[in-house]
C-alpha cells in the first residue's frame, strides 16, 4: 500500500510548495475563527439606488456558486436552505448539489419547514414594509425594479409566506446575517438560480438548533 | 515502565478485535455507572478504568503523536506552538482531562515510525492523518476509536472544460502519480464505469502536478484534502475545481493502543461529544447559554443533567471543557481546513449526517 505513506503527507515532501502552504495556512485560523458559529448580525441599512461594481460582486471563494458533495433524501430540483451555514443548495441527485452563498435577513430566521415556490419575477419592485420605514424614514415608499433596487435582479416567492429568495445590490452581505430581508443572493447567482427553478419547486428551510 | 509495557502487551493479546473492545466497553460502563451511584467523587478522583489516563494525570501532560508538518492538519509555528485539525484533537483530549488544552507534549512522527511509536508507548495517542484499516489494527496492536475526517480520492479539473463528473471524462487525460493506490483506484473506476479516459502517470507527485499544470492533462486525481491543498498553491486557484465525487475510502482518525478500553472510550467520546455539540447547537461562543439550557440533549451533554463523564473517568463537565477550550466539530473543521482558510475545503463527507455528510455520533445519554 505505497499510497498510505503519501496520502496527505506528500505535501510535506513538495518542498517550496509546502513552505508556501504552511505560511498561508498559519495565518488562516485567525481569519476563520468562529465561522461555524452564527456571526453577529451585520448592521447595514438598505442602500436603494446603489449599484455595485463587478469587482464587488465577485464573492470570496467559499461563497461562490459551486458543485459540492451533498447527501439527501430530497429529490433532485429541491431547494434546501441552511440558514446557519449561509448556504442555499439545489439538489442535483447522485450525492451532489449546487451550492450558493447567501445572506440571511431577520425574516429568514423566523421559520423552518417545507414550502413551495409559487411565483417568479424579474427585477421585482420594492415596497419597504412599515417597520422598515419607521426605522429608516428616508427610504422611498416604493421603488420600481431595476439595477440599484435592494430586491436585486430576480425574486422567487415562497408560497404561504411573505418570504422571498431574491437578489441584492449589497454583495458584501453574502455570508452574513443582515438586518432586513429574507434569503439574498448576489445578482448573477439569483439569475442563475431563477433559470433553474420552476414554479412549484419544493423549498426546505433548516435553522440552527436552539439551545 | 517495563512492567506497564508487559501488562499492556498481555491486554493487547486479550483484545484483538473491535468486537472485544465493544463488549469490554459495555461492561466497563455498567460497572462505572454502578460505582458512580455509590461513590462518584472517588471514581472521578481515581478512575480505575484506564491505566493510560492514570499515567497521563500523574504526568500532568498528554503525549500526542502528530505529523511533522501538514498544512491545515498539523503545523508548528516559529514560536514552537502547534495548530491544525489533528492537533486540535490532542488539545480536545487534554481539555477533557485537565480543562487545559495546552497540557500536551507533541511528538512529531514520520509515516514510518508513527504506529511503532504508539505501540511502544512513546505517545499516549496518535493523531496524525492516519487511515483506519483492519491490517493496521492487527499488525500494531492498536485501535482506531473514531473517524475524525473522511477523506477519499477525488478529481480536480479546469473550470473552463465542461466535464463536471469523472463519468464524463471520456476522451480526457488524467494525471496521477505512478505506483500508488490512487492510480489503480482511478483505473478501476474508469474501467467499471466504461469511461474511456487515459491515465498519464509520473513517478513522483511533483511531476504529476506539473504535468496537469502545464496542460498535459485535463484532470488530476488524488485524495480530496490534497487536491484542495495543491489547488490553493496554484497561481489561479479559481480556474480549477475539485469535483464533489469521491471514489475511495480514506477514513482518518486518532489511534490508541489495544488493551486499554477506558482510554479508547475517552478518545472516541471526545470526538463524539464534539460532533454532538455541533448537531445540537453547542459551540464555544454559546457555551454559557448551553449551560443554562433546558433542552434534555443539551443538559446531558454539558453535564447539568447526569454525570456521564465520570463513567469514563472524566468530570461531569468534560464536554463543556472541550467545546469551551477547543470548539465543536464544525468550529475545528472551519478554523483549520474550512471554507474560510487557505485550504478552503467544503465540509462534503464531513458535514453532519443531517446536513449532507456522514459525520454521525451516538448520543451522549
Amino acid at each position: 500500500m505505497p499510497k498510505r505513506t503519501f496520502s496527505l503527507a506528500l505535501l510535506a515532501a513538495a518542498g517550496g510548495l509546502a513552505a508556501m502552504l504552511t505560511l498561508a495556512v498559519a495565518a488562516a485560523p485567525a481569519l476563520a475563527q468562529g465561522r461555524a458559529a452564527p456571526p453577529p448580525t451585520m448592521a447595514i441599512d438598505d442602500q436603494p439606488g446603489y449599484q455595485p461594481s463587478a469587482e464587488e460582486e465577485e464573492l470570496a471563494p467559499a461563497w461562490q456558486r459551486q458543485l459540492v458533495f451533498f447527501r439527501t433524501t430530497e429529490s433532485p430540483g429541491t431547494i434546501i436552505v441552511h440558514t446557519a451555514e449561509r448556504f442555499l443548495y439545489v439538489v442535483l441527485g447522485n450525492n451532489r448539489a449546487l451550492r450558493y452563498g447567501i445572506g440571511v435577513g431577520r425574516e429568514g430566521f423566523q421559520w423552518q419547514g417545507l414550502k413551495t415556490i409559487v411565483r417568479k419575477a424579474e427585477w421585482p419592485d420594492w415596497t419597504p414594509p412599515a417597520e422598515m420605514i419607521a426605522r429608516q424614514p428616508y427610504l422611498p415608499r416604493f421603488m420600481a425594479g431595476g439595477p440599484g433596487n435592494p430586491m436585486g435582479a430576480r425574486a422567487l416567492y415562497i408560497g404561504g409566506t411573505v418570504y422571498r429568495i431574491h437578489g441584492t445590490n449589497q454583495p458584501q452581505t453574502i455570508g452574513h446575517a443582515v438586518s432586513s430581508g429574507c434569503f439574498r443572493l448576489v445578482n448573477h447567482d439569483i439569475i442563475d438560480l431563477y433559470d433553474r427553478i420552476p414554479v412549484g419547486t419544493r423549498v426546505v428551510v433548516r435553522q440552527a438548533p436552539e439551545l | 515502565m517495563q512492567v506497564v509495557r508487559l501488562v499492556r502487551a498481555s491486554l493487547a493479546l486479550a483484545a484483538l478485535s473491535m468486537a472485544a473492545v465493544s463488549v469490554a466497553a459495555v461492561s466497563v460502563a455498567a460497572v462505572s455507572v454502578a460505582a458512580v451511584s455509590v461513590a462518584s467523587s472517588a471514581l472521578a478522583a481515581e478512575p480505575k478504568t484506564s491505566p493510560t489516563l492514570k499515567a497521563v494525570r500523574e504526568r500532568g501532560v498528554l503525549v500526542c503523536g502528530v505529523n511533522q508538518g501538514l498544512p491545515g492538519f498539523s503545523t508548528r509555528a516559529e514560536d514552537g506552538s502547534w495548530s491544525g485539525f489533528d492537533v486540535d484533537f490532542c488539545r480536545a483530549v487534554a481539555a477533557a482531562i485537565f480543562d487545559d488544552p495546552a497540557k500536551v507534549r507533541y511528538v512529531p512522527l514520520d509515516a514510518e515510525k508513527r504506529f511503532t511509536a504508539l505501540a511502544g508507548g512513546e505517545v499516549d495517542i496518535l493523531s496524525r492523518n492516519s487511515t483506519w484499516t483492519l491490517g493496521r489494527e492487527i499488525a500494531h496492536g492498536i485501535v482506531f476509536p473514531a473517524v475524525t475526517y473522511y477523506d477519499g480520492q477525488g478529481f480536480m479539473v479546469r473550470t473552463a472544460q465542461p466535464a463536471r463528473s469523472p463519468l464524463e471524462f471520456g476522451g480526457m487525460k488524467v494525471c496521477v502519480q505512478d505506483n500508488t493506490t490512487t492510480a489503480s483506484n482511478a483505473a478501476a473506476f474508469f474501467a467499471a464505469n466504461g469511461v474511456d479516459a487515459k491515465l498519464i502517470t509520473s513517478p513522483d507527485l511533483k511531476d504529476a502536478v506539473k504535468a496537469y499544470e502545464d496542460g498535459r492533462c485535463d484532470a488530476f486525481t488524488s485524495d480530496v484534502s490534497q487536491l484542495h491543498a495543491l489547488r490553493s498553491a496554484f497561481a489561479a486557484p479559481a480556474e480549477h475545481a475539485v469535483l464533489p465525487d469521491v471514489i475511495s475510502k480514506e477514513p482518518l482518525g486518532p489511534a490508541v493502543r489495544q488493551g486499554d478500553e477506558g482510554w479508547a472510550l475517552i478518545a472516541q467520546w471526545v470526538h463524539f461529544a464534539m460532533v454532538d455539540a455541533e448537531e445540537i447547537g453547542v459551540d464555544s461562543q454559546r457555551i454559557d447559554q448551553a449551560l443554562a439550557s433546558k433542552r434534555p440533549a443539551v443538559r446531558r451533554l454539558v453535564g447539568t443533567d447526569g454525570h456521564l463523564g465520570e463513567g469514563i473517568g472524566l468530570s461531569p463537565d468534560w464536554a463543556v471543557r472541550i467545546v469551551r477550550r477547543v470548539g465543536n466539530y464544525g468550529e475545528v473543521f472551519e478554523r483549520n481546513v474550512g471554507a474560510g482558510t487557505k485550504l478552503g475545503i467544503p465540509r462534503g463527507l464531513n458535514a453532519l449526517w443531517n446536513a449532507g455528510g456522514i459525520q454521525y455520533a451516538p448520543p451522549v445519554e
